[in-house]
């Protein structure tokens, strides 16, 4: 294992530069359209425009195809097992015993993995453009309470040093002649142990020192805290929402109010 | 300027202390939660061609709801557990995760920790909760991702070995945590 | 050419790298090019800055990391093609935090664990057990939880659980940090015991007063490369190479270089052998 993956690439473009709280919106508000939308080719151009987003965002294609990897497979995967469970309508393409594979099943298939296509790359655009610090900012800005937040940032600060903990201890006891790759299920799991417990004492030694450091620093001392950096929407951040609600509000009137099949 | 409470001397009329939880509990939770999803990633194996994934993140959730409650079971479980599949790459999944195995860690940390813990609680908190994860995905996958029943099947066997392995697993770390480090346990 | 400290190979060799290089996975060339031959019953210290490459010179020795090119020869096999739990059975290593090694409840079930994942007979498990305990001198704490022990003890433990893996070379990374004087004099006494029947120590530390009165043969890194491979008085007397890997002498020899000029030579390496040179040019002069 190579360390951990954070998808965030420096850059300077419009989407690293918007409001973060922005973008969480836009991340809500384009999965809501995925839902929304019902017909293949809408949902194909949706997911071109995800696309579009990542690549003015610099997002660059090895960074991508780790995730994107995972996205393919599990699109192919509904390709394949959705005409087998759903034997509705005609015209029947082939049957084999009590498995029949029809034509419209097929495409509700391919439609669902075009969705599934959109709800996970949706969340790129905000992963590979927001530094981890804007993300929890945003999220005490929006209303999530400051210690909850402090919380989360802690998450994610300490990450990175168990993943780095993780690989040492595994190390470690490779050199005893523990072998994690070896045996079934079972066996591996119980190996794990050797691990886990090394992992967990160490990480909860360090949130022992950690409260000790907060307390140090007069956390919780007054409730007005005040942030060096501060978040303030600019214009631009307000016409990127009003675009947004409008990719939104837009389908979901001709839907549900106009009756429009889309 | 009054030196009563904890204000200290030029703290101003405004600076009341902040109603926020201790110290210890933002530390203890930030590091459960970081452990869980470190956990989940670093003992993901994934199978094909099902791909599905098998890891231990389920221990850490058991691991925190036995040991420090449902709370942490819930927040560190759920939470935890969603960053490690944005980070996977699966961020698909992130939302339903975020229920899945908060109610697990919930729901294990209510039932697990009856009666001080007892084995059969213990036993009994591990099976509702996994039941809670299982059907969460189970629903989420069919009727919300509207992946179709057949994927949303295939899920399931591999999700009952997490919860068997992780529940046996998280069970001993909890066990095993609590008597040898009493009070790394305590919040 | 690197001065060897050994011109006649008197023993066998247990280990040797060929233009060993090794680069990690974000492009640091952490080793470039080491040729290195480890014998016998030698009692090596590498010693070189944070950075230098020690510790990824001993993961490389015991397999944990395989050589980028070039290659790492364990008992004539290399490396490459060899199981780390294969390699341990030959090389043993002692990780700097012994906490990332400790995960039993008794300090006699961690030290069986290795002797037990290499598959041993239960007959031997147990007497290679107690010749660990006893090397470490922990027989007292046998029954305790490794985890709640002192730092020197968890030490001794982790290394006792190496050592019960009865492997013919021990690499002991920064082995006395973190301890007091008496702790690290009493386990550099217990390396010493082990030498002397015949286990080959590797110590990986920047402790250069633990070089100075134990290691016989030192290897200095700088930058992933060795810059010197010699005796122990033969890196004392240069200075000039430990200050370019970032290394400090031990007080005394510093002292004894800036009294050169009074007759003292560059080789004392003790507070004993200071005295006695002070003494004789007094009484020479």
């Amino acid at each position: 294992m190579g360390g951990f993956i954070d998808l965030y690439t420096e850059a300077d473009t419009f989407l690293h530069r918007m409001d973060p709280r922005v973008k969480i919106v836009a991340v809500l508000l384009l999965s809501l359209l995925a839902f929304i939308l019902s017909h293949l080719y809408l949902l194909l151009a949706l997911l071109t425009f995800i696309f579009l987003l990542l690549f003015l965002a610099r997002a660059t294609i090895s960074r991508t195809a780790f995730a994107l990897k995972f996205v393919l497979r599990f699109m192919v995967l509904i390709i394949i097992l959705w005409p087998i469970f759903d034997p509705t309508g005609t015209p029947v393409l082939a049957s084999l015993g009590p498995i029949k594979i029809t034509e419209p099943a097929v495409w509700r298939g391919v439609t669902s993995a075009a969705r599934v296509g959109c709800l996970a790359t949706v969340w790129y655009i905000l992963m590979f453009t927001t530094s981890q610090r804007d993300l929890v900012r945003a999220l005490v800005k929006m209303g999530v309470r400051f210690d909850f937040g402090l919380t989360l940032a802690i998450s994610l600060r300490f990450l990175p040093t168990f993943g780095a903990l993780i690989d040492s201890i595994k190390d470690a006891q490779r050199a005893r002649g523990l072998e994690l790759s070896k045996g079934g299920l079972l066996k591996r799991s119980k190996n794990y142990v050797a691990v886990l417990v090394p992992t967990i004492v160490s990480a909860l030694r360090t949130a022992d020192t950690l409260s000790l450091a907060l307390q140090s620093r007069a956390y919780g001392a007054r409730a007005d805290r005040t942030y060096l950096r501060d978040l303030n929407m600019r214009p631009s951040d307000y016409v990127a929402l009003a675009v947004l609600a409008a990719i939104l509000v837009l389908p979901a009137f001709a839907k549900f109010v106009m009756q429009v099949d889309i | 300027m009054s030196a009563q409470g904890s204000n200290w001397g030029n703290s101003g009329a405004a600076g009341k202390p902040a109603n926020y939880v201790s110290p210890k509990i933002v530390a203890v939770y930030g590091v459960l939660t970081a452990l869980t999803a470190a956990i989940t990633y670093a003992s993901y194996t994934p199978f094909s061609p099902t791909k599905g994934y098998f890891n231990l993140g389920d221990s850490m959730v058991f691991f925190s709801a036995l040991a420090f409650g449902w709370r942490a079971g819930a927040i560190c479980g759920g939470i935890g557990s969603a960053a490690a599949d944005i980070l996977l790459g699966s961020g698909i999944y992130a939302p339903i995760t975020l229920v899945a195995k908060g109610a697990e860690g919930l729901v294990a940390g209510v039932i697990g920790r009856m009666k001080g813990g007892k084995a059969w609680a213990v036993a009994l908190g591990i099976g509702a909760g996994g039941a809670c994860m299982i059907t969460t995905y189970f629903l989420g996958e069919w009727l919300l991702l509207d992946v179709g029943l057949g994927k949303a099947i295939a899920e399931i066997p591999i999700n009952i070995a997490q919860v068997v392995l992780g529940g046996t697993i998280g069970a001993l770390l909890s066990y095993y945590v609590k008597k040898s480090y009493p009070s790394l346990t305590k919040t | 050419m690197i001065p060897s400290a050994h011109g006649i190979p008197r023993e066998e060799k247990i280990i040797s790298t060929r233009n060993l290089k090794f680069t990690y996975e974000g492009g640091v060339q952490a080793l470039q090019g080491l040729n290195l031959d480890i014998r016998s019953g030698d009692y090596v210290a590498i010693v070189g800055g944070n950075g230098s490459g020690k510790t990824t010179l001993a993961k490389a020795l015991n397999g944990l990391l395989k050589p980028t090119s070039g290659t790492v020869m364990v008992n004539g096999m290399p490396t490459s093609e060899l199981k780390v739990a294969e390699i341990a059975k030959v090389v043993g290593y002692a990780f700097q935090n012994p906490d990332h090694q400790l995960f039993c409840s008794s300090v006699e079930d961690e030290v069986r664990f290795g002797p037990l994942n290499l598959g041993y007979p239960e007959q031997e498990v147990r007497q290679k057990v107690e010749r660990a305990i006893e090397a470490m001198n922990l027989g007292q704490l046998r029954a305790l939880a490794p985890l709640s022990l002192r730092l020197g003890e968890r030490r001794r433990v982790s290394i006792a659980s190496v050592i019960a893996m009865d492997p013919q070379v021990l690499i002991l990374d920064e082995p006395t940090t973190g301890l007091d004087a008496g702790e690290s004099l009493e386990l550099m006494n217990s390396l010493k015991r082990l030498n002397a029947e015949g286990k080959t120590i590797i110590l990986i530390t920047h402790d250069m007063k633990v070089v100075a009165e134990h290691a016989r043969r030192v290897i200095v890194m700088a930058n992933g490369r060795m810059i010197l491979d010699s005796d122990s008085r033969g890196v004392f007397s240069d200075l000039a190479i430990l200050g370019e890997s970032n290394l400090e002498p031990p007080p005394v020899v510093r002292l004894a270089h800036r009294l050169a000029k009074h007759g003292i030579p560059h080789d004392v390496m003790s507070v004993e052998e200071l005295v006695f040179q002070l003494l004789r040019s007094r009484g020479g002069g």
